[in-house]
């Protein structure tokens, strides 16, 4: 079991360009979407001498939903934190390639990250509200961009929470704290308080994972809601569930990208022996 | 070895180390245990008419009327001393010269013994300190003195292997057959009449000044001097404390300038107190020349330069407490590290600080040696706001000190240095405990 | 150049994540700036230390301008006010010594074994009540410690002086003497094959040493309560209340040393059969033994730094005891000095009387450095030890 050098020989240098769109019958296309939103040009990430995403050759596509999905350690939250530069964070981390963003370096000698990250919005893997009230939780964003208005926060606080379908919930304890809220809720609460700040790109860096099967359902139903307004990326350990809520699905295996197809085709017939393995549950 | 004794000593190991704790608590209410209950006694304790009267005339505080019946009836019990004494005088003119130079040391010991009690004799001209112008305040006290005044103390020096042991004689057989021996029953018998004890719960003593340097009156200069001190030295090392910490967590990258900073850190935490004293002498006070000499400014320098490195330390714990996944949130909404930290790191942390700076204004407020140069002085009225630049302040934690091993009339004002070691340990104690209570609570509200 | 959507259009450009040059420019200032600042206030203490090295340095000089070395170290005669002065040192750097060592041999042992009980003893529900006891023992001001010390504790060291000694060495001492007898006659005893013989050799041995133990209890406690105590304020009570002072420092950082072995080196002794005190004793303390070092050079520091205490309850007395080890007589000591003598000599500043005392700043501040030094590198070489790198 490995990679073979034909496989990477194909991620790295032909590149695993997803152009077609491939839908099955119950999933609706998206007019205006399907544009390469991001895109990632022999893309690495290192940290130290280590390298953790190797060259990957991706477009991903606008508007619609993208699975990342991969064996743990394989780098795909690595590859999503490098899309807003969360990886900054961590110190001796670098990259090589090009990551462009609407056709611009995100790594570019001009890029402000902080404007990137209002772009790029983030959910991460454990649900972190600050220990603030769920109103100014929301409010967050929008204040720290320059909103002060009170009826306008408002405004925000509520359709965000109405996209995140969190509104009907919560609409009567705006004001208490956010912690106080299920892992569930929490969640979507995160989901808004990104949406608050009108992001182009929503990652999701494993959402699911710290939350029952009721709560996850519950923000996959999320995703199909806002699939058309944001272009959407989620990594997830959960193979059903990338089948059930993406259109495209990338799959990595030690840094490198085997394979980037429509979901419904990866997920029957993949091209990549390794692809089918993993799917399969030969190894995980 | 064998299994059995093995066990034994596993078993002997674990009761040191209970003892060692056991002892530890204990130590801990052998000490507070007297401080606070002969603390407790400063404030609330049988007090004489005589502290009514000099509540009276030093504080214009009690009811007049009653105070005066109150005089009215306690005269009338103590004539009959004063008759006595001035019978025997009298008997005294009409004995031979030996006799006479015989009782008239001995009755100048009676005198003295019956002013401290009962404060000047009728008749004489006003003392010119405050502490002979009346007699015992406090009943505990007064019966001391009865007990000095009804017996002579006296040494034993019998055995030359030994200390001296004391032993009391009764003064009324120096006066066998005069007319004087009558007068030691009757005071023993009459002494509540003459000074009409009753509980009184004295909350001047935190409130008032004190009279003839901490004879009568209370404490409040110290107590307002030690909060000027201490929150004056939050001031100043608080901001620059936790700016610090932000230093340190946030921006410090590892290297030489920061391992520098860190072992600065240490070393001043290190620095034995008194060294501070010299320092805040040296510096602050002899070359900055803040002030002319002592000030409250120039002490709560010298303190903050000594809390600053645990309101480093605590800031900075509280700040590494802080989950990762609250800075990674408002990162990704686009906030900027500095927007990061004031508007999510600072307030979660907050609890934390705050801990760390309540414990260090608590420890401000103790610390004695690094205001001995700087700011304390041993008697003195409490200051203004607008003296603090100039002036030097009366402490807790100085006259504590001061009272006990310097002051003239040590002896006599335990009960002073007890309600004065009592509040300073409840001040520190209780900015603790509020820091302790602080951060459970606040810890409890991040849980949600 | 993707463009379609509400929210996209409404943003206005989609790259608006790119700055111009110019921009960027000025932030990387301001962030320059910022971070500047920033280091500017944190680098503050670091100026501080270097202020109390240099100004404590620089009022010291003068007095070994003047005096010259020889004299403060080595001549035990203090006499600042006296024409012509002394100013010798010695013995107040030897009753400095003196309480310090006093203060450690009652801390040291008492504080190590709280720390183990307190992280490998007791349940985390009864150590919840214990920490706060060890806060508030190290809350309370020195000055309280110092009137505790002078007020209550010298009276009764003063007047029932022998009788706390004996019960001290009673209590102390008995139960180690019981143990010790446990193991000597099973020792003694486990060489004895037949069964039968060896219990009654066990029980023979047990009661002779049983009865030489009691001897020695009774003769050494007879001799202590003979004992008289001429001053309470000397150089024991003093170190009793300092190693009280000291405990807390000792036992947080040990406890801190002893939780940092981790549990997987508890686990894999506990597995090998071995008792709680055999794990502890042979596997935990090594482990943690630079950190304890630590500690107690730590918690050395805080007796040896102390003021108040020594001051109030020592004596003040500025001689060697005769001899030298003798616990129950009055000592003087640097920070008693430089804190009783400031006020007479404030007023010659110039004078050696008022540098001499600086002096003694400089030998405190340059032992603490030193023990700070060290106790640091050791706990930064611990820590690189037990992360494994």
């Amino acid at each position: 079991m490995g990679l073979t050098a034909e496989t990477i020989e194909r991620s790295q240098n032909a590149g695993t360009a997803v152009r077609d769109i491939y839908l099955p019958p119950e999933r609706k296309k998206i007019s205006g979407g399907g544009v390469p939103h991001v895109s990632a040009k022999k893309f690495s990430i290192y940290y130290g001498e280590f390298e953790a995403v190797k060259k990957v050759n991706a477009d991903i596509l606008s508007k619609y939903v993208t699975a990342i999905i991969g064996p743990s350690g394989c780098g795909k939250s690595t590859f999503l934190r490098a899309i807003n530069r969360m990886n900054d964070l961590i110190p001796n981390s670098h990259t090589t390639g090009a990551l462009l963003f609407d056709g611009e370096d995100v790594y570019g000698k001009f890029t402000d990250e902080v404007l990137l990250r209002k772009k790029i919005g983030m959910v991460f893997q454990k649900p972190n509200p600050f220990p603030k009230s769920i109103f100014d939780n929301i409010a967050y964003g929008p204040r720290l961009h320059g909103i002060k208005d009170k009826k306008t926060l408002e405004g925000i606080v509520e359709k965000s929470l109405r996209k995140a379908a969190l509104w009907d919930e919560v609409c009567d304890r705006l004001d208490k704290n956010a912690l106080s809220l299920s892992g569930g809720q929490q969640q979507r609460l995160c989901v808004a308080r990104t949406l608050a700040v009108e992001p182009e790109i929503l990652l999701l860096d494993e959402p699911t994972s710290a939350l029952d099967p009721k709560a996850t359902a519950k923000i996959e139903d999320l995703i199909q809601e806002l699939r058309g307004s944001y272009t959407i990326m989620i990594v997830t350990h959960n193979m059903q569930q990338a089948s059930r809520v993406s259109d495209y699905t990338m799959f990595f295996y030690e840094g490198v990208l085997v394979e980037h197809a429509p979901t419904a085709q990866l997920f029957t017939n993949p091209k990549d022996s390794m692809t089918e393995d993993y799917i399969t549950g030969r190894f995980s | 070895m064998n299994l059995g004794t093995r066990k034994l000593f596993d078993r002997a190991f674990t009761a040191l180390g209970f003892g060692s704790i056991a002892i530890m608590g204990m130590m801990l209410i052998i000490v507070l245990a007297p401080i606070v209950s002969k603390g407790v006694s400063a404030i609330v304790f049988r007090s004489t008419v005589e502290h009514r009267k000099m509540l009276y005339s030093e504080f214009h505080r009690g009811n007049r009327v009653s105070l005066e019946k109150e005089i009215a009836a306690s005269d009338a019990a103590r004539r009959p001393v004063y008759e006595m004494l001035s019978e025997f005088e009298a008997e005294l003119g009409l004995m031979d010269e030996d006799k006479q130079q015989e009782y008239k040391a001995k009755l100048d010991q009676v005198r003295t013994a019956i002013k401290a009690l009962l404060g000047p004799l009728p008749g004489e001209s006003e003392p010119a300190l405050t502490r002979f112008k009346y007699g015992q305040n406090r009943w505990e006290k007064a019966e001391e003195k009865l007990k000095e005044l009804v017996y002579e103390k006296q040494w034993d020096y019998s055995n030359p292997d030994i200390a001296a042991k004391e032993y009391f004689v009764s003064r009324a057989t120096a006066f066998e057959g005069t007319s004087l021996v009558r007068l030691f029953p009757y005071v023993e018998k009459n002494i509540d009449k003459m000074l009409l004890p009753e509980w009184t719960f004295y909350w001047g003593f935190i409130t008032d000044s004190s009279v003839d340097s901490h004879i009568f009156g209370g404490i409040w200069p110290e107590i307002q001097g030690t909060f000027f001190l201490a929150l004056g030295a939050m001031l100043f090392a608080f901001p620059l404390g936790v700016i610090a910490a932000i230093y340190f967590t946030e921006y410090a990258r590892e290297g030489f300038i920061t391992s520098l900073l860190r072992s600065a850190n240490s070393t001043l935490a290190g620095v034995p107190s008194i060294v501070f004293g010299l320092f805040g002498l040296a510096f602050f006070i002899n070359t900055l020349k803040v002030s002319e000499s002592k000030s409250v400014l120039a002490g709560s320098l010298t303190l903050a330069i000594m809390i600053l490195p645990t309101i480093i330390r605590a800031a900075e714990e509280a700040i590494l407490s802080v989950p990762k996944t609250y800075r990674e949130a408002s990162l990704g909404l686009g906030s900027t590290k500095w927007n990061t930290i004031v508007t999510v790191i600072l307030p979660a942390a907050l609890p934390g600080i705050l801990t760390g700076g309540v414990i260090s204004l608590g420890r401000a407020a103790g610390e004695t040696a690094p205001i001995i140069f700087t700011a304390a002085v041993s008697v003195g009225s409490a200051i203004g706001l607008a003296d603090v630049f100039s002036s030097p302040t009366p402490a807790l934690s100085w006259n504590i000190y001061n009272l006990a091993s310097e002051h003239e009339a040590a002896a006599e004002i335990r009960h002073v240095q007890y309600g004065m070691v009592f509040a300073l340990i409840s001040i520190v104690l209780m900015l603790n405990l509020s820091a302790i209570v602080l951060r459970a609570r606040i810890s409890k509200k991040l849980k949600g | 150049m993707i463009m379609s959507g509400e929210e996209l259009s409404s943003q206005g450009r989609s790259s608006a994540f790119v700055v111009s040059a110019r921009q960027r420019k000025w932030q990387k200032i301001s962030k320059t700036a910022g971070e500047s600042t920033l280091l500017l206030i944190a680098s503050f203490v670091a100026i501080i230390v270097f202020f109390i090295f240099f100004f404590v340095t620089r009022d010291a000089v003068p007095y070994f301008q003047i005096r010259g070395f020889k004299e403060f170290f080595t001549s035990t005669n203090w006499y600042p006010a006296d024409d012509p002065p002394g100013f010798g040192a010695l013995a107040i750097i030897y009753g400095s010594l003196m309480v310090t060592v006093g203060s450690a041999l009652i801390a040291i042992p008492m504080g190590i074994t709280a720390a183990i009980c307190l992280s490998d003893v007791i349940p985390f529900s009864v150590r919840q009540y214990v920490k706060p006891v060890i806060e508030m023992l190290a809350a309370i001001p020195s000055v309280a410690f110092g009137f505790f010390a002078l007020v209550i504790l010298a009276p009764l060291l003063q007047n029932f002086g022998g009788t706390i000694l004996m019960w001290t060495w009673w209590v102390i001492v008995s139960p180690f003497l019981l143990l010790a007898i446990i193991v000597a006659s099973e020792l003694l005893s486990a060489k004895v094959s037949d069964e039968k013989k060896r219990k009654r050799l066990h029980t023979f041995l047990s009661v002779v040493l049983g009865i030489i133990a009691l001897g020695l209890l009774f003769f050494v406690g007879n001799k202590l309560q003979r004992i008289e105590i001429l001053t309470g304020t000397n150089a024991l009570n003093v170190s009793i209340i300092l190693s009280f002072m000291a405990l807390p420092t000792i036992v947080s950082v040990s406890e801190d040393a002893l939780q940092a072995v981790g549990r997987d080196l508890r686990e894999g002794s506990y597995a090998l059969g071995a008792t709680r005190a055999e794990t502890i004793v042979k596997t935990i303390l090594p482990a943690a033994s630079s950190g304890i070092l630590a500690a107690v050079i730590l918690g050395i520091m805080r007796a040896l730094g102390e003021t108040m205490v020594v001051w109030m309850a020592s004596g003040n007395s500025s001689h060697i005891p005769s001899p030298w080890f003798n616990y129950l007589e009055s000592v003087r000591t640097l920070t008693a000095t430089i804190a009783g003598d400031m006020g007479e000599a404030d007023q010659v500043t110039g004078s050696a009387r008022f540098h001499v005392l600086f002096a003694m700043g400089l030998l405190l501040l340059v032992i603490s450095f030193i023990c700070n030094f060290i106790s640091e590198r050791i706990i930064v070489r611990q820590r690189k030890v037990l992360s494994g790198q």
